[in-house]
């Protein structure tokens, strides 16, 4: 193993070697860093020209530049990286660093959401093959893949940013739309749980009718205005998520852990209050790492009142509970902020961006506004991305998931008695994961190296931005330090797709 | 059973609305009295000044936050600023010009430090090559990095300086001496500089200070500049080039870094997203503020549409750009906004080759030499351009105004043009394009009989690559070019600039941008030896007619040497002028005196007249 990794990384060096060289004469023979300045008639671009030529060695051949380039990143082992200087005379290294964190915070949420709601889809629409759900979500998924990124982001600014910011100076929903939006929900529950036609109607009417009320509800209260939970709410939410969690986690059968996924929902209920007290006056992520801790105590603590054996399903589905739930009461206490967000003089009472990370004009020390505008401003990237990359992990997770169900070990399972949820938990779901892992992998990858459309389109200066930025300007400095970070990634992250399937597949050998 | 959950839904969300309802009360929002402008590139320096820093976003911070002698105003004229102080010529011979400037009396900078004209030294130092060498700073020509990192020295200024800027006795008066009196010799003056904050962080010292530790600071820079004192002077050149390059701007920045006399100074900054400033309750050094706008924030968007979208949702107060004909339908559609159509200062126009450029093979091509069959030919393929059609199809739909360039000299709108264009010889190009083409014909036919559609003559244009509109200008003067008997083979290349010298191309066409307008500004393009002289123009005639506009000219004899200039140019058929680059302002509609400039200040050049 150790030997099959050495030589898989000496080959790799060799290979950043050769790609490199060759991306750095190809960028140095094709662009002129001083093409605008030699058609300039300004009185300083003789100066410029001299400056840059001097900083950046234009004077010496591509071919031994490289090498120049190539000593300044070797300096890395002797803890003196330097990847040269942009045209612009700040540091590359600085550049990417500042980058990377954009580019992560960006893609880190879509890329976990899609994964999670494409996989849920995916793995509803494998299990309900061919129903009504299963045509919907692959009508989706194919829409959903063709739809270019750039358009995706021109509407969902139109419609969720201005449109929206617009509504809000006068909220009130039209009748028209409430009942549109009621059937839509409706056809989707219906068509989730799925059965026969006279089950699909009264789930139908039954979310029909919910929605309607509720939008009807909204519009009387100006939620939109004032948001929020409230106690009451957050205590039948989590009530609901206790028997979901239940049901998935172990089966509502087992009663220890449905009691202690109540009970953990019944403590989220009663300390609503006690918690908003909490997130007023220590309003920080700490607050928020300690509180998850305490979730975590309680739900052990629950298992042990309520079971004597078999302890860790049962914490396990009481600590999911408590998170869900403290996750709604969090919600809350954002949505409590949302009035005096919108009231701002940086806001302006238009809380939706449409580019950009922060609202630099909000300066201010409150916990819950600065996070608020956080989201406010990831909310549209990151559903462009999620819309885009959705309809991959369903379509794939599907295809997985029924291979799966068809082998016969699945049949064998069936065979000896199991319920259908064990089947597909414990039997079906971790084979399905096993090419999961691989374009998981690549994803991640994919991260990094930023999504360079939505980045521009959103105003988010990640490594996608620069990428573009370095390849407009005929930053040659640039695009090589954004070149060589990417190389390395996908180097690397060859070779762990390769490790990884070997420690998730036994029968995989490596280096033989 | 579905319908009691609903209720119980319901009510919870009636609950609960009503009592976040009761934990805040909405603030009332305050009136707007900030201004959001937006620029396509990141800010990279509060010093605009050295070579790597030399963006205009970088200089539009500095606009704002400083203020001279003078401005150039959106009809591309030189105003004076005479609340600053004022300048006039005080001897006028061959060889000996002489400017006296004299800052006014009780102006402060916003740290309360009142303004002399020590201040004005700095600029001697950033521009002139010998005083940076004479004083230890180094050679700028050379291959290190003068003390002063600033893009100023081997400039016009360097070259006509003599000796160094006199200072009164009472420093309130600079004199500077010029070889001769040469053109728009106004541009060239002195421009103020907080040298006391210079002084003071090259010390060490942060946060503002009291006004008697100011002057001492300035005196201490007055004696280092007197005395060539190498290591004040190259301690404050470090600060210059290096202390300003910072982007993340807050409450631990040196507060001496924005010292400044302009009507708004910075407040704080985020790395690669905005600059906020604030208004600077000291500033007397200018007009008069509007007073109701109070903060000014530039936000970085490179995208357009992204920018139009911001505008459209409030986010920002002003656009402008450069958009395609479908950007500006966009742009009309928004009920919230005012477009402002307008021009920037960049002029497409087609190159012909006469000869070889300096160091350049031969050129054998059929354009070759002045005169008789070469002339002929370059008339007769400027006659081919389609000049109308192209402003009709790729201009007009973005900027309707648009009409043929009848000089490349000065735009349209300039003083004195409808006098030069009735008689450079541009008439010539002028009418419908069947006789256009016609007369064209007639002229190839004269050498070349047999040339037809059929049989056409090869010509060999250089096409810049990357730009859509570039590409549907040359399709079309490729499609009209072959009725004459042109076949225009084009070679399109990314990276086209440094290929316009090379003799195997006979035509080029781009666009030159002046960031200023100068008299002798289209000079270099046909002098011999002229740093823009591609394409072997030898004019001795020429020549001696553009030497005239090295000097400053009165309005109407400057239009006459024009014209004579360009009359030798349009029968020599060397250059023809298409269209000025298209650009788009959008504004706000609650906000007034936005008034855009093609030069590359743009939009802030007259922000004190800002108001909501």
């Amino acid at each position: 193993m150790l030997s099959y990794i050495m030589r898989r990384i000496g080959v790799s060096i060799v290979i950043l070697f050769g790609s490199s060289f060759l991306v750095f004469n190809l960028a140095a023979y094709a662009s002129d860093p001083l093409a605008e300045l030699r058609l300039s008639t300004d009185d300083g671009a003789r100066q410029q020209i001299i400056a840059l030529t001097r900083d950046l060695n234009l004077d010496v051949p591509p071919p031994i530049r490289y090498f120049l380039w190539l000593k300044g990143v070797l300096g890395l082992f002797v803890g003196n990286l330097n990847l040269g200087m942009t045209r612009e005379a700040s540091s590359v290294q600085e550049e990417l660093g500042y980058a990377i964190p954009v580019t992560l915070r960006l893609v880190l949420v879509a890329t976990f959401t899609a994964l999670i709601l494409g996989m849920a889809f995916g793995i509803i629409s494998a299990l309900r093959q061919y129903s009504r759900f299963d045509y919907g979500m692959t009508f989706l998924a194919f829409l959903l893949y063709s739809l270019p990124i750039f358009w995706i982001a021109v509407l969902l600014k139109e419609f969720m940013a201005i449109q929206f910011n617009n509504f809000l100076a006068n909220p009130d929903i039209p009748i028209s739309w409430m009942v549109l939006a009621s059937i839509f929900t409706g056809v989707f529950w219906g068509a989730l749980f799925g059965g026969e036609r006279k089950r699909f109607w009264s789930i139908f009417a039954g979310a029909f009718a919910t929605n309607l009320l509720v939008l009807w509800a909204i519009n009387l209260t100006d939620w939109y205005l004032n948001p929020g939970l409230g106690p009451i709410l957050v205590g039948l939410l989590s009530g609901g998520l206790a028997i979901g969690v239940t049901s998935i986690s172990t089966g509502v059968e087992n009663k220890p852990a449905r009691n202690a996924a109540l009970s953990m929902a019944a403590l989220a209920f009663l300390s609503y209050y006690p918690a908003q007290w909490v997130f007023n006056n220590f309003g920080s992520y700490l607050t928020i790492f300690l509180l998850i801790v305490l979730i975590v105590l309680t739900g052990i603590a629950l298992s042990k009142i309520f079971s004597k054996i078999d302890r860790g399903p049962i914490a396990r589905t009481a600590i999911i509970t408590g998170i869900l739930s403290g996750f709604l009461i969090l919600t809350d206490r954002v949505m409590q902020s949302w009035a005096g967000y919108m009231a701002t003089d940086a806001v302006n009472g238009r809380p939706v961006p449409t580019y950009g990370q922060r609202k630099d004009q909000l300066v201010t020390d409150d916990f819950w506004l600065n996070n608020l505008d956080i989201i406010s401003h990831l909310v549209l990237p990151t559903l462009a991305l999620i819309l885009i990359s959705l309809a991959g992990w369903i379509r794939f997770t599907r295809g997985s998931l029924l291979e799966v169900l068809n082998q016969d070990y699945i049949r064998t399972a069936r065979a000896k008695g199991l319920n259908e949820r064990t089947v597909v938990t414990r039997h079906a779901f971790r084979n399905m994961m096993l090419p999961l892992s691989s374009l998981f992998v690549g994803e991640v990858l994919g991260l990094i190296s930023g999504a360079v459309i939505t980045e521009r389109v959103f105003g988010w200066q990640g490594m996608g931005t620069l990428g573009i930025k370095a390849i407009n300007s005929y930053d040659l400095n640039l695009l090589m330090g954004v070149n060589l970070l990417l190389s390395i990634l996908v180097v690397l992250g060859n070779l762990i797709a390769d490790l990884l399937y070997s420690v998730l597949d036994p029968r995989i050998r490596l280096g033989k | 059973m579905k319908i009691t959950g609903g209720a119980k839904l319901a009510l919870a969300i009636v609950a609960s609305s009503a009592l976040a309802v009761s934990l805040l009360s909405p603030a009332q929002a305050a009136t707007r009295s900030t201004i959001v402008l937006h620029d396509t590139n990141s800010l990279t320096s509060f010093n605009s000044g050295t070579p790597d820093t030399n963006l205009t976003i970088n200089s539009k911070v500095g606009n704002l936050s400083g203020i001279g002698f003078l401005y150039i105003n959106d009809k591309k004229n030189v105003i004076r600023n005479t609340k600053f102080g004022e300048f006039k010529i005080v001897k006028n011979k061959a060889d000996d010009f002489r400017v006296e400037y004299k800052v006014n009396k009780g102006l402060v900078w916003s740290d309360g430090t009142p303004i002399n004209g020590v201040d004005l030294l700095l600029s001697h130092v950033l521009s002139s090559n010998k005083y940076s060498i004479a004083a230890g700073l180094g050679d700028p020509d050379s291959d290190n990095v003068p003390a002063f990192n600033s893009n100023g020295y081997g400039g016009t200024y360097n070259d006509n300086i003599v000796g160094e800027p006199v200072l009164s006795a009472d420093k309130m008066t600079l004199t500077l001496q010029f070889k001769q009196k040469i053109a728009n010799w106004d541009l060239y003056g002195p421009g103020p500089a907080a040298v006391h904050s210079m002084v003071l962080i090259a010390d060490g010292v942060k946060g503002l200070q009291p006004v008697a530790v100011n002057e001492k600071a300035r005196d201490k820079f007055f004696d280092a500049y007197k005395t060539k004192n190498t290591a004040v002077l190259k301690a404050m050149g470090k600060v210059y080039s290096e202390a300003y390059n910072i982007t993340e701007v807050n409450a631990t920045t040196n507060p001496l870094l924005f010292v400044g006399n302009g009507g708004f100074t910075v407040e704080s900054a985020v790395t690669k997203s905005s600059v906020t400033l604030k208004l600077n309750p000291k500033y007397n050094s200018g007009p008069a503020l509007s007073g109701t706008v109070d903060t000014v924030i530039f936000k970085f968007i490179a995208d357009g549409t992204a920018a139009a979208q911001a505008l459209a949702n409030g986010e920002l107060d002003i656009y402008s750009g450069q958009p395609t004909a479908d950007a500006v339908a966009a742009l009309k559609k928004l009920t919230n906004v005012n477009l402002i159509g307008g021009i920037n200062a960049c002029y497409e126009h087609w190159d012909l080759r006469v000869g070889n450029a300096p160091g350049q093979d031969e050129y054998t091509g059929i354009f070759k030499g002045h005169g008789g069959k070469g002339a002929d030919l370059r008339r007769a393929f400027l006659l081919s351009v389609p000049r109308e059609e192209i402003n009709e199809k790729l201009i007009r739909p973005i900027n309707p105004g648009a009409t043929i360039l009848g000089s490349t000299f000065i735009a349209p709108g300039f003083e004195g043009y409808e006098r030069l264009v009735a008689n450079n010889g541009s008439f010539y190009y002028n009418g419908p394009q069947d006789q256009l083409n016609a007369k064209a014909a007639r002229l190839i036919k004269k050498h070349y009989p047999s040339a037809s559609p059929s049989n056409p003559l090869k010509v060999n244009v250089l096409v810049p690559g990357n730009n859509p509109r570039r590409a549907a200008e040359f399709a079309l003067a490729k499609a009209n070019a072959i009725k004459v008997g042109f076949d225009l083979v084009g070679d399109v290349q990314a990276s086209w600039s440094p290929k316009i010298q090379l003799s195997k191309y006979d035509v080029q066409f781009f666009a030159y941008c002046p960031s200023a307008v100068t008299q002798a500004g289209s000079n270099s393009n046909f002098k011999l030896g002229g740093g823009n002289n591609r394409n072997g123009v030898n004019l001795p005639a020429l020549d001696k007619i553009l030497e005239k506009l090295q000097v400053p000219l009165d309005n109407k004899t400057y239009i006459t040497t024009i014209i004579q200039a360009e009359r030798i140019i349009h029968a020599e058929g060397l250059t023809s002028g298409v269209f000025l680059h298209p650009a788009v302002t959008a504004v706000n509609k609650l906000l007034k005196g936005i008034k855009p400039s093609p030069l590359s200040d743009d939009v802030v050049w007259n922000w004190w007249e800002w108001s909501y």
